[in-house]
C-alpha cells in the first residue's frame, strides 16, 4: 500500500511542477488537514475573498491558485468544519491551514433548486442533500439507501438490487412521477421505464452528492418530475483524484427462513487521475453478489382482468387458486363451460350428472412459487468512466460512460426476472461557468429478461398443454365426485391426477423446459426483448454575466425515444422500431427584489412531444428571509409528463388481460375504435376511445426552513397538488357482437385513461436536526400524504403511506482520536393499501431500524465500518408482490475514503 | 478515553435496544388463508339415519351384507344422495330379511349401490321437469356384460318430477330431502332394481319382438356401421324403445303389402291372402320379392321412429297429448315427431298413447311394469326403456 502512495505522491508533485502557463501573476499553495488527526482534507473550497478566484484541494489536502497581486484573504470552508480565513501575503512557502470539525447544518451549499449554487437554507423549494460523508458515515449497505431514510421518502424494493425511490406518492418499481437524474442524465430504462439508478448508476465510491427535490419539478426538469426528482452527481476527476476502494462483506437471510443464511459482496474500486490542468479522468466498477430477498406472498388473489383483490384460499381449498407470488396458476378456465360441457355431449352418460354442478367451475392450473421459478442469485456490475479535459479556462469538456449489468427483479404489470440486463449511459458534454451543452444516449438491452408469469404459464403449456391437463383433470374431478368424494377433495384428486408427472423445480427435466421457454420471446415464450434508447441533446445558458438586473437563464432539449422490442413488449415490429420525439426549452428569471429578505424566482418550460398537444408549466417561488438564518419559501409550481413510452406503446399480452398503449394505432389493431369494451365496473359502460392526454399537476408549497443558535435546524411544508388528465389504468371486456356479455368472459384490455376529475394530493411535513454536544446529531422527521377525489372504477396507485417517520442519532466522532463514528436510524411508516398492476391489497405499516459504528483510520484515509440495515431481521414489505426484506450485517473496509 | 468511547457505545447499544423494542412487531406477509368448509348444519350422517331410522330396518339388513358400504355413509367428508327404500319398499317389491340374506352379496351390493349417487347432494328442488328425466350416475359400476363397458360407466338413475310428485326410474318417491350432514336422502316406494342387459338382449330374445329385431338388421343393411343393432348393443346410449309386437308388424305389414299387390293390379282378395301369407314371418324383411318395397331405407326410417334418443319411462310421459321428436328427427328435423300421452291412476301410469303422425288411432302401451320376460312397459335395460306398443308407428 505504501509503494502505490509514494508514486501517486510523485504524479502529484510532478502534476504540480507541469502547471500550465495560463495562470494568473502570482501562485500561491498550500495544504489544508485537520485540526484533530491531522489528515489531509480533499475537496475543500479554498476561495480569495471578494473575488471569484478559487479552487479546491486535491487527494492530498493541497491546492495553488493564482492570484493578481499579493496580499489576499483566503476562505478555506468545507462541510463539516468551520469556515476558516486566512491572510496570505507571501507565495514564497506554501500555507498550511487546519480547519476543525464542527457540525454545521444547514450550511450545505445546493444546486438543483434553481439549477444555480445556493445554501440549502435558502432554497425556494423543499430539498435534501446527501453528502459524501453522509453516505460513507451511513448505516444502510448502500448508497442509494440513504435516499429511503430522507423525509417524505417512500422507496419500493422490489429486490435487493430493486429500489425505485420516490415522495409525496405514487411509488412503484417503473415509477413515472419521479425523475431520476444521474450526472444530468435522465436514467429511466425508455422501454421498460424504471429507473434504473440502483441498477445501473453510479458506484459508491464516486458519488458526490445527491440532491432530492420532492414535489413538482418539470419546470426545471422536464417532463415526468411530477412528484420529484433526485440527482446525483459523481465526483470530477480534477477534484477528487487517487485511489478509492472499498470492501464490503455481509450477510444475510441469518434466520434461514425462506432461503439458508447466504454472503453478501459489495466491492467497489474507483481511480481517478489529474494528468494535467486540462486533463483528468477516471474510472470506477462496483461488483454485488448476494442472494436475493423472496417475495413469497402466497396469499390467493382473484383476478378481474389487471386488477384484482386478495382473498382467502390455498392451492389446497380453492381450485382456482392463483397465488400472488405463485406462477403459472394465472392460466384459469371454467371447467364447467370449457371442458365439462363438452364431456357431457359427448359422454352422455354424465350429461345429467353434469347439469346439476355449479354453472361456473373455475379451476386454475398449478404454479410454482418465485422460489423456485428465479435464481436466487442477484448480480450487479457496474463500470463507469470519464475523460475530462479543459478546453481553456473556463470550459471543461466531458466524455463519460455508465454501463451496468446484473440479474435483479422488478415488479411491472408482473414480475420480471430481470436477467442480464444491460444498460449503458454515455454522454458529451462541455461545461462552463455560464452555460453548458450535453448529448447523451440510453442504450438499454433486457439481456434473457422474461416475464415470470408468461413464462411459467407457457412452461405449463409446454410440458402438459392444458387442453390434455383439463381433460385429465375433468374425468378424474368427475371420477372422484361419482365415487362420493365432497367437491374439494375431487378437485384435490383430480389436481393430482392431471399433476402426474409435473417436473419437480429445479429437476433437470424442469431446467430444460423452463430454459426453453423463458428464452423464446412474447407471445410463444416468456423473453421480452427489449433494445430500446434514447437520444437527448441540451443545453443551458446562465446570462448573469450579461444580464444584471436579474439572473436570467434559457435552456432547451431534444429527445428521441427509438422503442425497438420487436413486438415482444410493444407495437413494433422488427426491424421497425417506433421513435417518438421531443423537444422542450425552458427560461429562468431571479430577482432579489429586497436584497437579503426577498428573492423571486419565475420559470417556465415549454415542450412537445409528436403525439401529444405541447404543455407550458410555469414555476414561481419566493424565497423571504425575515431573519438571518430563517427562510419562508412559497412556491406554485406546474408539472406535468407525457404518458410514459409503455403508455403510449405497449402491446402485451399478460395472460389475464392486454396492456394496451393509448396510441389510436393499437385501439385500431383491436378495432377497440369500432367496437369499444365495456368497463366491469361499475355500471358497464361503454368506453370509447379518447386522446389520451398528457397528465399535469399544479402544487403550492409553503415552507419554513430556519437554523436556530447553529443547532437546531427546523423544515416544515406544507403542499397541495391538483392532478388533472390523470393517467391511470382501466380494465375494458370488448364482446365480438358489442353487447355487454357476463362479466369475465369478454376480451380483457387495461387501457390508458385520463382520470376525467381532479385528483388531489396534500402533505405536509416537518423535520428537525439538532445538533448534540460531543459530535451527537440528532433528526427527526414526520410527513404525511393524502389523496382525494379519486373517481371510482380508477386506480390511483397512490401508494403512499398516511404517516411515516424517520428518526437518527449519529455521531461524526467518538473515542481515541474522535475516531470513531455511529449512527442508527429508525423509520416507521403506516400500513395503506397498495395499488399496481400485478397486485394490491393491505401492505402494513412496518419499523425498521439501520445501525452502523464505523472506525476511521485517516492516516491511510480508511475507515473500517460494521453495520446492519433491519437490525432486528423484521421482515418488511414495501408492495404487496414484493419481497420481504429481512436484515443484512456487514462489515466493510474501505480505502482512500476520508 | 477509554471510559468515553464505552459510554458513547453504550449510549448507542441503548438507543439501539430502545428503537430495537418499540420495531420488533413487523408484519411478515401473512400466510394463505385457507377456505373455511362449510359445516353441515347436522352431524348426522346417512349411515346414522340408516342405522337409526326404525323404517329402515331391511335396508340396514341389506347394506350391513355389503362390505364396507355403511362406513361409507357414514363418512363424514363424503357426499351421497341416497334413494332409500324403507320397509315398506322392500316389502313391495316382495323382499323379506330372509331373502336378503339369501341374495349373494354380489347382487345385493349392486342394488344397494344403484340407489346411490356420489359427489351430489341432489335436492328435490333441482330435480324440475318430468320429460326429459336427469340421469345421474350411482355407485353401481356394471360388470360388463356381453360388450366391454367404457371405463368408468355407472349405471345411471333417472329422477325426474311433476309437481309435487317425484319418481326414480318409473318408482315414486315417498319422501324427499331427508338431511344428513353427508347427503341427502329420499325414500322410494319401491326397490329400484339394476338393470343388467342391453336392450337388444330383450329385443333378440323376445318371442313376441321377433318382428322387430327382424326389421333392424334389414334397416342396418341401409347405414350397417354404426348399426342399430350396435346401438341397442352400446351400454353407454340411453334410449327409449316403443316396441311394436309381432301382431302389430304382422297387421301393418299385411295392409301395406295388400295395398302393393293392388296397385300392381291383384284383386283384392288375393292380394290379401298372398300379403297374408308374406307377412307371416319376420323374413318378410329379407323376401326378394320385397326387396324394392321394404328397402333397408324406409325400414331403416320405420325404426328410428320407434325409438327416442332418451329414456323414458312411462312416468315421463305427459299427460296431455304432446309431440315429441324422435331418432327420425335427426334425418327429417321437422318431422312432427310422435304423440305420446300418459293417464295417472292412484299408484302411477295405468294407461299411456303413443301415436304416429300417419296413424289413424294411437298405439296403446302395453302397461306390465314387471321384470322380463313377463313385462311390457318400463322394462329397463342398461342402455334404454323399453315399451311394447300394439301398432307399428307411421311416420308418413
Amino acid at each position: 500500500m505504501r509503494k502505490p502512495l509514494r508514486l501517486l505522491a510523485a504524479l502529484f508533485a510532478a502534476v504540480l511542477f507541469a502547471l500550465p502557463g495560463w495562470s494568473q501573476n502570482t501562485r500561491i499553495s498550500g495544504q489544508v488537514s485537520t485540526n484533530t488527526s491531522g489528515e489531509n482534507l480533499s475537496g475543500v473550497s479554498v476561495r480569495v475573498k471578494g473575488t471569484n478566484l478559487g479552487t479546491d484541494t486535491d487527494s492530498a489536502g493541497r491546492f495553488q491558485l493564482s492570484v493578481p497581486s499579493l496580499p489576499v484573504t483566503l476562505v478555506i470552508s468545507s462541510v463539516g468544519y468551520e469556515t476558516e480565513e486566512v491572510r496570505v501575503a507571501s507565495a514564497t512557502s506554501p500555507v498550511t491551514i487546519f480547519l476543525s470539525t464542527s457540525n454545521v447544518i444547514g450550511q450545505e451549499v445546493v444546486v438543483s433548486a434553481s439549477r444555480t449554487p445556493q445554501r440549502i437554507l435558502e432554497a425556494p423549494v423543499t430539498i435534501e442533500r446527501v453528502s459524501t460523508a453522509t453516505i460513507r458515515n451511513a448505516p444502510v449497505s448502500n448508497y442509494y439507501d440513504v435516499v429511503t431514510n430522507l423525509k417524505g421518502v417512500d422507496a419500493v424494493v422490489s429486490s435487493l438490487t430493486f429500489r425505485t425511490p420516490t415522495t409525496r406518492g405514487f411509488s412503484g418499481s417503473g415509477n413515472l412521477r419521479f425523475n431520476q437524474i444521474m450526472d444530468g442524465m435522465d436514467n429511466q430504462a425508455p422501454g421498460l421505464n424504471f429507473s434504473v439508478g440502483s441498477v445501473i448508476g453510479l458506484t459508491e465510491l464516486d458519488v458526490e452528492s445527491m440532491e432530492l427535490l420532492p414535489g413538482a419539478t418539470s419546470a426545471l426538469y422536464g417532463p415526468g418530475g411530477m412528484n420529484g426528482t433526485l440527482l446525483i452527481n459523481s465526483k470530477n476527476p480534477f477534484r477528487y483524484t487517487g485511489l478509492s476502494y472499498q470492501v464490503k462483506t455481509g450477510v444475510m437471510h441469518l434466520d434461514n427462513k425462506e432461503r439458508d443464511a447466504s454472503p453478501y459482496y459489495n466491492f467497489s474500486l474507483r481511480w481517478a487521475q489529474k494528468v494535467s490542468e486540462k486533463f483528468a479522468y477516471k474510472f470506477s466498477g462496483e461488483y454485488i453478489r448476494a442472494n436475493d430477498w423472496l417475495a413469497r406472498d402466497y396469499r390467493n388473489y382473484k383476478r378481474l382482468g389487471t386488477t384484482g383483490e386478495i382473498v382467502p384460499g390455498t392451492r389446497e381449498t380453492d381450485p382456482n387458486y392463483d397465488g400472488v407470488n405463485v406462477y403459472g396458476d394465472e392460466t384459469t378456465i371454467d371447467l364447467r363451460s370449457r371442458v365439462l360441457n363438452s364431456i357431457a355431449t359427448a359422454v352422455p352418460f354424465l350429461a345429467g350428472y353434469i347439469s346439476t354442478m355449479p354453472e361456473s367451475i373455475p379451476v386454475s392450473r398449478t404454479g410454482y412459487t418465485e422460489n423456485e421459478v428465479i435464481d436466487p442469485k442477484t448480480i450487479n456490475f457496474k463500470l463507469s468512466g470519464s475523460l475530462n479535459y479543459k478546453l481553456g479556462k473556463d470550459i471543461e469538456a466531458v466524455l463519460a460512460g455508465y454501463w451496468g449489468t446484473g440479474n435483479t427483479v422488478y415488479t411491472g404489470s408482473q414480475r420480471y426476472s430481470l436477467k442480464d440486463l444491460k444498460v449503458g449511459q454515455y454522454k458529451l458534454e462541455l461545461n462552463a461557468k455560464n452555460w453548458y451543452v450535453r448529448g447523451y444516449t440510453t442504450q438499454e438491452n433486457a439481456g434473457e429478461s422474461h416475464n415470470l408469469t408468461i413464462t411459467t404459464q407457457l412452461f405449463n403449456e409446454a410440458w402438459k398443454p392444458s387442453t390434455t391437463w383439463y381433460q385429465q383433470y375433468a374425468f378424474a374431478y368427475l371420477n372422484a365426485k361419482q365415487a362420493g368424494r365432497p367437491d374439494l377433495e375431487a378437485h384435490n384428486t383430480a389436481r393430482s391426477v392431471a399433476d402426474q408427472g409435473r417436473p419437480v423445480a429445479g429437476s433437470a427435466e424442469f431446467n430444460r423446459i423452463f430454459d426453453s421457454v423463458r428464452k423464446v420471446p412474447i407471445p410463444q415464450g416468456g423473453l421480452f426483448r427489449d433494445k430500446s434508447d434514447l437520444w437527448m441533446a441540451e443545453g443551458q445558458y446562465n446570462f448573469s454575466n450579461i444580464i444584471r438586473f436579474a439572473d436570467v437563464m434559457i435552456g432547451g432539449n431534444w429527445k428521441q425515444y427509438v422503442l425497438n422490442s420487436e413486438g415482444t413488449l410493444f407495437a413494433d415490429t422488427k426491424g421497425s422500431p417506433i421513435k417518438i420525439n421531443e423537444i422542450g426549452a425552458y427560461i429562468q428569471v431571479g430577482k432579489e427584489i429586497i436584497p437579503n429578505v426577498l428573492r423571486l424566482t419565475a420559470a417556465g418550460r415549454y415542450d412537445k412531444n409528436e403525439n401529444f398537444k405541447g404543455r407550458f408549466t410555469p414555476r414561481l417561488t419566493a424565497v423571504v428571509k425575515p431573519a438571518q438564518d430563517h427562510n419562508i419559501r412559497l412556491s406554485f409550481q406546474t408539472a406535468y409528463r407525457f404518458p410514459s413510452t409503455q403508455q403510449q406503446w405497449i402491446d402485451l399480452n399478460v395472460g389475464t388481460g392486454r396492456l394496451l398503449g393509448a396510441n389510436i394505432a393499437l385501439y385500431e389493431k383491436y378495432n377497440l375504435v369500432d367496437n369499444p369494451g365495456y368497463a366491469p365496473t361499475p355500471g358497464r359502460e361503454r368506453v370509447p376511445y379518447r386522446e389520451a392526454k398528457p397528465e399535469s399537476v399544479t402544487s403550492f408549497e409553503v415552507g419554513y426552513k430556519a437554523l436556530f443558535a447553529k443547532k437546531l435546524l427546523v423544515d416544515v411544508y406544507a403542499f397541495r397538488s391538483a392532478y388533472n388528465d390523470f393517467i391511470t389504468r382501466r380494465d375494458v371486456e370488448q364482446f365480438p357482437n358489442g353487447q355487454p356479455g357476463p362479466v369475465g368472459t369478454g376480451a380483457g384490455f387495461s387501457l390508458v385513461a385520463n382520470s376525467p376529475e381532479e385528483v388531489i394530493t396534500r402533505g405536509a411535513g416537518i423535520s428537525v436536526e439538532y445538533v448534540l454536544p460531543r459530535n451527537f446529531i440528532a433528526s427527526g422527521s414526520f410527513t404525511t400524504d393524502d389523496i382525494s377525489d379519486v373517481p371510482d372504477g380508477f386506480r390511483a396507485f397512490f401508494n403512499a403511506p398516511n404517516k411515516r417517520t424517520v428518526f437518527g442519532l449519529s455521531n461524526t466522532g467518538f473515542g481515541p482520536g474522535n475516531r470513531f463514528g455511529a449512527n442508527v436510524s429508525w423509520r416507521w411508516q403506516e400500513g395503506f393499501f397498495y395499488e399496481n398492476d400485478f397486485t394490491q391489497g393491505d401492505l402494513p405499516g412496518f419499523h425498521t431500524v439501520d445501525a452502523a459504528v464505523n472506525y476511521k483510520l485517516p492516516r491511510i484515509k480508511s475507515m473500517f465500518k460494521l453495520g446492519a440495515s433491519n437490525l432486528l431481521n423484521q421482515y418488511y414489505r414495501t408492495a404487496v408482490g414484493n419481497p420481504s426484506i429481512g436484515g443484512l450485517y456487514y462489515l466493510s473496509f474501505a480505502y482512500g475514503v476520508l | 478515553m477509554k471510559i468515553n468511547f464505552h459510554t458513547f457505545l453504550k449510549q448507542f447499544m441503548l438507543s439501539a435496544a430502545i428503537v430495537g423494542a418499540m420495531t420488533a412487531c413487523n408484519k411478515d406477509v401473512p400466510d394463505a388463508t385457507p377456505i373455511e368448509q362449510q359445516a353441515p348444519t347436522t352431524n348426522v350422517t346417512i349411515g346414522d339415519l340408516v342405522n337409526t331410522d326404525a323404517s329402515f330396518s331391511l335396508l340396514r339388513t341389506a347394506i350391513n351384507r355389503v362390505p364396507g358400504l355403511l362406513a361409507l355413509l357414514s363418512d363424514k367428508e363424503s357426499v351421497y344422495t341416497v334413494f332409500a327404500p324403507d320397509d315398506a319398499a322392500f316389502q313391495r317389491s316382495g323382499i323379506n330379511a330372509a331373502v336378503i340374506n339369501a341374495l349373494p352379496v354380489e347382487q345385493i351390493a349392486a342394488i344397494m349401490q344403484y340407489h346411490i349417487v356420489g359427489g351430489q347432494k341432489v335436492t328435490s328442488t333441482m330435480i324440475t321437469t318430468n320429460f326429459p328425466n336427469v340421469q345421474l350416475p350411482t355407485q353401481l359400476v356394471l360388470a360388463p356384460p356381453s360388450i366391454p363397458l367404457p371405463p368408468g360407466l355407472r349405471m345411471p338413475v333417472f329422477p325426474s318430477r311433476r309437481g309435487n310428485n317425484g319418481w326414480i326410474n318409473n318408482i315414486p318417491l315417498t319422501a324427499v330431502d331427508i338431511q344428513a350432514a353427508n347427503g341427502v336422502i329420499h325414500k322410494v316406494a319401491a326397490i329400484i332394481a339394476p338393470p343388467q342387459q342391453v336392450l337388444w338382449v330383450r329385443i333378440s330374445t323376445d318371442p313376441e319382438l321377433d318382428y322387430l329385431e327382424a326389421a333392424i338388421k334389414r334397416a342396418d343393411q341401409a347405414t350397417p356401421s354404426p348399426g342399430l343393432e350396435a346401438a341397442l348393443k352400446n351400454p353407454a346410449a340411453s334410449l327409449t324403445v316403443f316396441a311394436p309386437n309381432d301382431a302389430a308388424f304382422q297387421q301393418v305389414l299385411t295392409g301395406q303389402i295388400t295395398l302393393a299387390l293392388m296397385g300392381m293390379g291383384v284383386p283384392a282378395a288375393q292380394a290379401q291372402a298372398q300379403a297374408q301369407a308374406l307377412a307371416s314371418t319376420p323374413d318378410v324383411f329379407t323376401n326378394p320379392a320385397l326387396a324394392g318395397v321394404l328397402t333397408p331405407t324406409v325400414v331403416q326410417g320405420l325404426v328410428v321412429y320407434h325409438l327416442l334418443g332418451a329414456r323414458t319411462f312411462s312416468v315421463n310421459l305427459p299427460t296431455t297429448a304432446t309431440a315429441i321428436p324422435t331418432l327420425l328427427n335427426l334425418g327429417i328435423q321437422n318431422h312432427p315427431g310422435v304423440t305420446v300421452q300418459a293417464t295417472f291412476g292412484p299408484t302411477g301410469v295405468t294407461a299411456a298413447t303413443v301415436k304416429g303422425a300417419a296413424n289413424q288411432t294411437a298405439s296403446v302401451v302395453q302397461i306390465n311394469p314387471t321384470t322380463a320376460p313377463g313385462g311390457t312397459s318400463d322394462q329397463h335395460y342398461v342402455n334404454g326403456v323399453l315399451h311394447v306398443i300394439n301398432q307399428v308407428l307411421l311416420p308418413q
